[in-house]
């Protein structure tokens, strides 16, 4: 039913939407004043010559509609989204620009998109049935999923008077990671609201032949203590061996909080996994809209995670 | 060059374009065109002194403050003065540091420049210079515009000019058609009186004829009017004589033409026609500046006078002054009339005394001398014809023709006659009209002009054919006398030169007609036969009997222009590939290469040293057919080594005619 909805939203959108879009730039806009000044003295006075003037002025308009046409009616675009974009952080955008046929002059490439859509793309010469591909750098300030749904390609080709737009239908979605910020070295406390880390002892033992020994470190599991040479050698002596185990991590999201707030802790809780993660550790998350990812190393799980905190608290969106 | 030096060049040229535009009015002033000529010079060595421009824009300001303080002060025309500051304004941003807003802004100021050589010139040499413009404008905006569009690579020149091209061809097109389709309801609120390019106009008719003035007139080249005549003479130098205003009264200095004008009327009846008559139609060029009007000798019957404004064309009344002038009742930039002058030298009429009397008159402190020379030069000659024939021979042959003249001088007749024994026309006419009088035959002296030059079916004459003459009474005929000699009569032109300067003329005239003077009711007469539909022309003959083919020659060029750009598409689309696969065709055919059917596939190319030809043909069939485009130049350079190696390669043999097939045995 959704689907059926944005179907017709997007069909009744595009009828209602001019098929290319016209906008001066502002040698155009004299031009057009000095249009209209010679037209006003043609008539005016009468003066054949001026009437001459005024025609290729106008001829020149119509002309400049033509050319830029053959620059952007067979283009074909494909868009060439970055694979972990992170919030704040600058990132490339990138367009495949193909034309089958003839050449393409002054192009710039954007996205129809309130926040994506100041990063323009530009290239000089597009030539016949070669995939170019433009690139622009853009940021997001936000994570979260961003639905793009239509390509801009303009041209200010021939005269740079006008910059005609025409705009492709091309879905597409472009998921902003969690933004980069320091973590604190300790775990939240239940009260920060920061969400919770539960920590499994389970498996701490590790496994395999003995390592080596050292001294047992503030904190460490006492179980861990070789007692028969801490007594020899005076000291608390721990045993290590060759597979260590691996901490298992569940961080907690509470992701009804107010969106401000949740992309704060989605934010801490990434840099938070990022770091386990590249300590080693098993990292999960638990959410308290019923998302739960079990724990898991490696690059991978990473990914998954990040993911899984830009699209938290967006209703609808797979976990 | 470089792409940026190309297109910078360009620019400048099409800003130099535009200034010639509106410098050929001649209007503009001498130190403008000096200042904007040696800008133009330095910007296209590629010198760009003003990097910051704030202090020749100030420098600017001051001259525009001090042009505008002119025109208050009437010293100054406005409209030349907004074109001079157009061009101080292109010349201060053609010195400055090359950008996009630059190139934008001169591209701006030429076309402000164009806009004003629109009104100030209607001379032909506009349209060439308009063309140019056009031309040199859109390609240099073309590749200012793809050069500034982004970081890459850009193209090849050669690839951002053929859309260019296309551009050209349609803008062109384009502008003939608004020309055409734009309706001429004009305002005609501030009207300016324009037109006259290349100096004042002006073609020598006055009140008097003094002696002694200069003969500049003579070396002028600009066409002041253009006859049709009917019977056509069917020559190409017409020796004709245009009578324009007798003079009957010599102070000694000046002649004058006493008497009032008669009533204005539509048409005006000179002397007595006697049939039959040569009809001319007769044009009044912008470059006429007067209110005389000219008709072959001897101008019977003058009428059908019309003014032509940009928006209007209405009837004139004529105001004649007996058979002396015929004069239009205002003055008009454009004036169309007709005019039958008598074919027969039929018996001048009667005169009366006091007019006889008028034309015999000699000036009271005439030099003694001038009688003594008439008498002498007529020694032997009977009979007034005869004097007449035999002075007008003298004056030919002792004279020299010059237009060097001392200036003014106490006795300009008697310097002419006894002293510098040279002048020119007026000197000459002057000079016979008296001696005939000495003699006691009536005579007067004619301005008009001599000569005509065949151009599109019509007679052009220009100023520099200005002429003066005389008519003299003899035996009761006018006989006309013209002491100057044959050769000195007319300016017209010989050789190529000429031919150049009548095929020019023909054009201007074209130029004239179709655009200079198209109206709103040439537009209504185009939409009336497009309604009609038929392809032949049935215009009601108009004063100028000229014949329009603007629908046709307009539907002609869009059909050009159409053409043009699918060629150019088609180019532009895979010209190098189809290049060169025709290349490596014809090179393969000439050695008999080729393989069944005249393909390439199936050439022979094993020998070892034709593998560029190969791989040409790899190449081609990759370009055409798998989508893996040639680059730019690559094709050229195929077809180059493929060539080279070809010449090198022996001619193979002829394959051997194949073997019959042996007979099956019977088994």
């Amino acid at each position: 039913m959704t689907s059926r909805r944005e179907w017709l939203r997007r069909t009744w959108r595009r009828l209602w939407r001019p098929p290319r879009r016209l906008r001066t730039t502002a040698a155009g806009r004299t031009y057009l004043v000095l249009t209209f000044g010679v037209g006003l003295g043609a008539l005016n006075t009468g003066n054949n010559l001026l009437y001459l003037v005024v025609g290729l002025q106008l001829s020149l308009i119509v002309v400049s509609g033509i050319l830029s046409e053959r620059c952007v009616r067979r283009l074909r675009v494909r868009r060439l989204l970055p694979v972990l974009p992170r919030a704040r952080t600058p990132f490339h955008l990138g367009w495949g620009l193909r034309l089958e046929k003839g050449h393409a002059f002054a192009l710039a490439v954007s996205e129809v998109h309130p926040v994506l859509g100041t990063a323009v793309g530009r290239l000089a010469w597009l030539p016949p049935d070669e995939e170019v591909v433009v690139r622009a750098v853009a940021s997001a300030p936000r994570r979260g999923p961003l639905a793009l749904e239509t390509i801009r390609v303009s041209t200010t080709f021939p005269f740079g008077l006008f910059v005609k737009s025409r705009d492709i239908d091309l879905g597409g979605e472009l998921l902003v990671l969690p933004g980069r910020v320091a973590c604190h070295p300790e775990p939240p406390s239940p009260a920060s609201g920061l969400g919770l880390e539960q920590r499994s002892l389970r498996g701490l033992d590790g496994g395999g032949d003995l390592a080596q020994l050292r001294e047992l470190r503030e904190g460490e599991d006492a179980r861990r203590i070789h007692w028969r040479k801490s007594a020899q050698l005076g000291t608390l002596l721990r045993v290590e061996r060759d597979a260590q185990p691996q901490p298992r991590i569940m961080l907690q999201l509470d992701d009804r909080a107010a969106p401000e707030a949740l992309d704060g802790r989605c934010e801490e809780l990434a840099a938070r996994a990022e770091i386990l993660l590249a300590r080693g550790a098993e990292v999960g998350l638990e959410s308290t809209g019923g998302l739960r990812l079990a724990p898991a190393s490696g690059a991978l799980q990473s990914q998954v995670l990040l993911r899984a905190l830009a699209r938290a608290g967006y209703p609808g969106e797979p976990a | 060059m470089s792409s940026e030096r190309l297109r910078l060049a360009l620019r400048d040229l099409a800003a130099g374009a535009a200034f010639a535009a509106m410098a050929i009015s001649g209007q503009v002033p001498l130190w403008a065109l000096a200042f904007f000529v040696a800008v133009l010079v330095v910007a296209l060595a590629g010198r760009r002194p003003l990097a910051d421009g704030r202090l020749s824009a100030l420098a600017l300001l001051a001259a525009v403050v001090v042009l505008y303080a002119a025109v208050v002060v009437e010293q100054l025309d406005l409209v030349v003065a907004a074109c001079s500051t157009a061009s101080m304004l292109t010349a201060q941003r053609m010195l400055s540091r090359p950008s996009p807003r630059t190139t934008d802004q001169v591209q701006l100021a030429s076309l402000l420049m164009i806009a004003g050589g629109a009104v100030l010139s209607a001379d032909l040499l506009f349209a060439l210079c308009f063309f140019l413009y056009v031309v040199l404008a859109v390609l240099a905006q073309g590749l200012a515009v793809v050069a500034e569009a982004g970081p890459g690579p850009l193209p090849p020149v050669r690839r951002v000019l053929r859309p260019l091209g296309l551009g050209v061809a349609l803008a062109l097109l384009g502008a003939l058609v608004f020309f055409i389709l734009f309706p001429r309801l004009s305002w005609n609120v501030a009207a300016r009186r324009g037109g006259a390019s290349l100096g004042p106009a002006t073609t020598g008719f006055a009140d008097g004829l003094r002696l002694g003035g200069s003969g500049l007139l003579k070396s002028n080249p600009r066409v002041v009017f253009r006859a049709r005549i009917d019977p056509d003479p069917g020559t190409d130098d017409l020796d004709a004589y245009w009578v324009g205003k007798r003079f009957d009264v010599f102070d000694g200095v000046q002649w004058s033409a006493p008497g009032r004008p008669e009533g204005p009327a539509r048409q005006v009846v000179v002397g007595r026609p006697e049939p039959p008559f040569v009809r001319q139609e007769i044009d009044l060029l912008p470059a006429y500046g007067s209110r005389t009007l000219v008709a072959l000798d001897r101008p019977a019957v003058f009428g059908e006078a019309e003014t032509h404004a940009p928006t209007f064309t209405v009837r004139t009344e004529l105001l004649p002054s007996g058979d002396r002038e015929v004069r239009l009742i205002s003055a008009s930039e454009h004036v169309t009339y007709r005019a039958y002058s008598s074919a027969d030298r039929s018996p001048a009429p009667m005169v009366d005394d006091v007019e006889r009397s008028r034309r015999l008159q000699l000036p009271s402190r005439l030099d003694p001398r001038i009688p003594a020379l008439a008498r002498r030069l007529s020694v032997g000659a009977v009979g007034d014809r005869a004097i007449a024939r035999q002075l007008e021979r003298a004056l030919q042959t002792d004279y020299a023709y010059t237009l060097e003249l001392p200036g003014r001088v106490k006795d300009p007749l008697a310097d002419f006659l006894f002293d510098r024994k040279a002048g020119h026309c007026e000197d000459f006419a002057t000079a016979l009209a008296v001696l005939l009088r000495a003699r006691q035959i009536p005579a007067r002296v004619v301005v008009g002009f001599h000569g005509g030059e065949r151009a599109a079916g019509e007679y052009l004459v220009r100023a520099g054919d200005a002429h003066a003459w005389v008519e003299a009474e003899v035996d009761g005929h006018v006989l006309r006398l013209d002491a100057t000699p044959p050769q000195h009569r007319s300016a017209v032109g010989s050789g190529l030169l000429g031919w150049l300067l009548a095929r020019w003329e023909a054009l201007q005239i074209r130029w004239l007609d179709r655009v200079v003077e198209y109206s709103f009711a040439d537009q209504a007469r185009l939409a009336s036969e497009f309604r009609r539909g038929t392809g032949s022309r049935s215009r009601p003959e108009s004063t100028t009997g000229r014949r329009d083919g603007s629908v046709a020659f307009a539907l002609g060029l869009l059909g050009v222009a159409l053409v043009v750009a699918a060629l150019l598409g088609r180019r532009a689309a895979g010209g190098d590939t189809e290049r060169l696969g025709r290349t490596l065709q014809r090179l393969l055919r000439r050695q008999g290469r080729l393989g069944p059917a005249g393909w390439l596939d199936g050439a022979q190319l094993d020998e070892a040293n034709l593998a560029p030809v190969r791989e040409g043909i790899t190449r081609y069939r990759e370009a055409r057919f798998g989508r893996r485009p040639l680059g730019p130049g690559e094709g050229r350079r195929l077809a180059r080594r493929a060539r080279a190696a070809l010449r090198s390669a022996p001619t193979p043999s002829p394959p051997a005619p194949p073997r019959p097939r042996a007979a099956p045995r019977p088994g």
